[in-house]
């Protein structure tokens, strides 16, 4: 065998000991750049400058994107040109909803938010970027509606309709996972919530550990956990599985598409709140203040509600509401997030390492 | 026979200002990010992080992310040699796009390399019917986990394979024939011992990929927990939760199993120098 080509594989080796000056220039120099370099860190960003041209920046999830884009921002910007005489233009983020909330945390510097839960908001104002009492604004805090609902195959073939059904052994459901889509969170709360507050036949309320094992009855038949609600709908549209625990809103969008969904309104279940809110620390320092203001005010105007109403969304304002009482169903037993006591206690009794959720989704024997 | 340059293009001092930007570039492009992870992974001593790897829900997923990948490795050290063979030593009609074809799957984004396995593999194509009516499950187990990562690592040991089966010397195969050696004795103690650095090195490479691998699986797998999650899927859980301690700690611990698998290649290598010499 020819010793120079043993194999693919060449032999680099250094048989000269580098010099202490190719030592230094190699070794020390980089380092000493890279220290210079974390040592400076980020420097100051600079402040935008008021153009003739206002820019809003809206940082948002991603379930109400076409309301936003398809509606709501080209006829605030319509409205704002026509009574200031001036144009505005929109950047839009749209992402995940704890997703948004860190990137703007972490400095992405959007003017106004709108979330799919408080926790989400409560996580900007807990960094300073929003000052002022959020919740005094919009509808307390919120803009926009919704329920959680079942979502079945067309014709509803495996019968099911409560939440009971989804424990039954066999069917396989789907939902994301609380981890990585706080809208799942909402599921994971309904079913608790449902549970805990005596809507769930043959089962006591007030009994956390009932609700509980409830819960990890119904997480036990969940197949697959995609990471957010919109992927988790479109699974479900591959045909992948037998329901699907969703927002309401979610399915309308899916059945407007042409899919062949039908759902079910539990009996009871949890009122889906999202908030929307100025991020002050950013609007001052972009100067678009009094631009996001309006804006905020314009998401709870009949116009803006009706558009969410159009894209699936239930009006948090109730005159609105009345209008579409066809096209959502009332809740015979509604809930919300304070009948289980309120975020900050459902998340730490619920989604918290080692808490229900995480204890619910281990199999019972390992 | 070197094929390196006799004359160097570059003077001296040239060349050490090369290896300068070389080392700062690669410094700064792997050792930042590598350095950032390590930081926040041990912020709470190494005792943090056997915390968040022992968890139940960590320890199997990391579990399920090394079993799938050893097994895709075998698969692609048997596969992968067998089609650079082919690519090599036989005349095959289209063998240049069988060619290409190895290589797509690193020009595919590995999220639309997950979807396309739903769309084959979804309960209402027929695929997935087929596959449904005898009983076996793929998609959102780990059957599809492992059609993933086999599809993405494809590429790694055919290409460490090929070159050195076009450079091996036939002279050799050709003693053996003489000397007695059947065609299946030749493979086994000629050839495979001359290949066995690259297939290690490819399919070790493979493994590390697939450890990493997060695109298409969180789309195929279901990501149950304890059942479906992958390591990097609960990697990106932990981040998408806010815990960035989890996800830095558990990154670690994968991390760890692919640097392992990368000096295993090499020890394999090198040992078979050695014991060729």
């Amino acid at each position: 065998m020819d010793p120079h080509e043993p194999s693919g594989f060449e032999s680099y080796d250094m048989s000269t000991t580098p010099t202490w000056r190719e030592f230094a220039v190699t070794s020390i120099l980089p380092m000493a750049a890279i220290a210079i370099v974390i040592g400076c860190g980020a420097s100051g960003a600079s402040d935008k400058d008021a153009t003739a041209t206002q820019t809003l920046t809206l940082g948002a999830y991603t379930t109400p994107r076409e309301a936003y884009g398809r509606d709501i921002l080209p006829a605030f910007a319509a409205q704002w040109r026509a009574k200031h005489g001036k144009a505005i233009a929109f950047e839009e983020s749209y992402l995940g909803s704890g997703a948004q909330a860190r990137a703007i945390a972490g400095g992405f510097e959007a003017d106004l938010v709108a979330l799919s839960l408080e926790p989400d908001v409560e996580l900007l104002a807990g960094k300073g970027l929003i000052t002022g009492d959020w919740k005094q604004r919009a509808v307390g805090g919120m803009i926009t509606n919704s329920v959680v609902v079942i979502g079945v195959r067309s014709g509803n073939p495996k019968k099911i309709v409560g939440w009971s059904d989804l424990a039954r052994p066999g069917i396989k459901v789907l939902t994301p996972s609380p981890k990585t889509s706080g809208g799942a969170m909402w599921n994971a709360a309904a079913i608790f919530g449902a549970a805990f507050l005596g809507h769930v036949p043959n089962l006591p309320a007030g009994d956390s550990a009932v609700a509980e094992q409830f819960l990890r009855e119904v997480v036990g038949n969940v197949a697959i956990m995609d990471k957010g609600g919109r992927e988790s709908m479109l699974t479900f549209e591959q045909g992948v599985g037998d329901a699907i625990i969703t927002y309401e809103n979610e399915v309308l969008a899916a059945r407007e598409a042409g899919q062949a969904i039908d759902y079910i309104i539990p009996d009871a279940t949890l009122l889906i709140e999202s908030p929307a809110a100025v991020v002050d620390a950013y609007a001052d320092r972009h100067g678009t203040r009094a631009l996001a203001d309006a804006f905020l005010d314009y998401l709870t105007s009949p116009e803006a509600q009706r558009a969410f109403a159009k894209h699936g969304f239930r009006p948090v304002v109730p005159a609105i509401a009345a209008e579409y009482a066809d096209k959502f169903p009332s809740v015979k037993q509604p809930f919300t997030i304070r009948d289980l006591g309120g975020w900050p206690n459902v998340v730490q009794q619920l989604f918290a390492p080692g808490a229900v959720f995480e204890r619910a989704s281990t199999p019972a024997v390992r | 026979m070197s094929r390196r340059p006799a004359v160097h293009p570059f003077s001296q001092r040239g060349a050490l200002a090369l290896r300068a930007v070389v080392l700062l570039y690669v410094a700064m492009l792997v050792l930042l990010p590598l350095a950032a992870v390590l930081r926040e992974g041990v912020s709470e001593g190494i005792m943090g992080i056997w915390r968040v790897v022992s968890a139940p829900a960590a320890r199997d997923a990391i579990w399920l992310s090394l079993w799938t990948a050893a097994v895709v490795t075998i698969i692609n050290a048997c596969f992968g040699t067998a089609t650079a063979w082919v690519l090599q030593r036989y005349p095959l009609p289209g063998k240049r796009l069988l060619s290409t074809l190895v290589d797509v799957p690193f020009a595919i984004p590995t999220l639309v390399t997950g979807v396309m396995l739903v769309l084959l593999f979804g309960p209402t194509r027929p695929v997935g019917r087929w596959f449904e009516l005898h009983g076996v499950t793929v998609l959102f187990a780990p059957p599809a986990i492992i059609l993933a990562l086999a599809f993405i690592t494809v590429p790694f040991v055919v290409r460490a394979v090929e070159p050195v089966l076009a450079e091996l010397d036939p002279t050799e195969e050709e003693a053996a024939a003489t000397l007695g050696a059947t065609p299946l004795r030749t493979f086994w103690r000629v050839i495979i011992p001359a290949l066995t650095p690259a297939i290690a090195s490819g399919s070790l490479q493979g493994f590390a990929r697939a450890l990493a691998e997060f695109g298409s699986i969180v789309v195929v797998s279901g990501n149950i927990p304890h059942r479906t999650l992958t390591g990097a899927v609960y990697v990106f859980s932990e981040v998408e939760s806010g815990r960035p301690h989890a996800a830095a700690a558990a990154s670690l611990v994968l991390l760890a199993a692919a640097v392992l698998a990368t000096l295993g290649a090499r020890a394999i290598s090198r040992r078979t120098l050695v014991s060729d010499a």
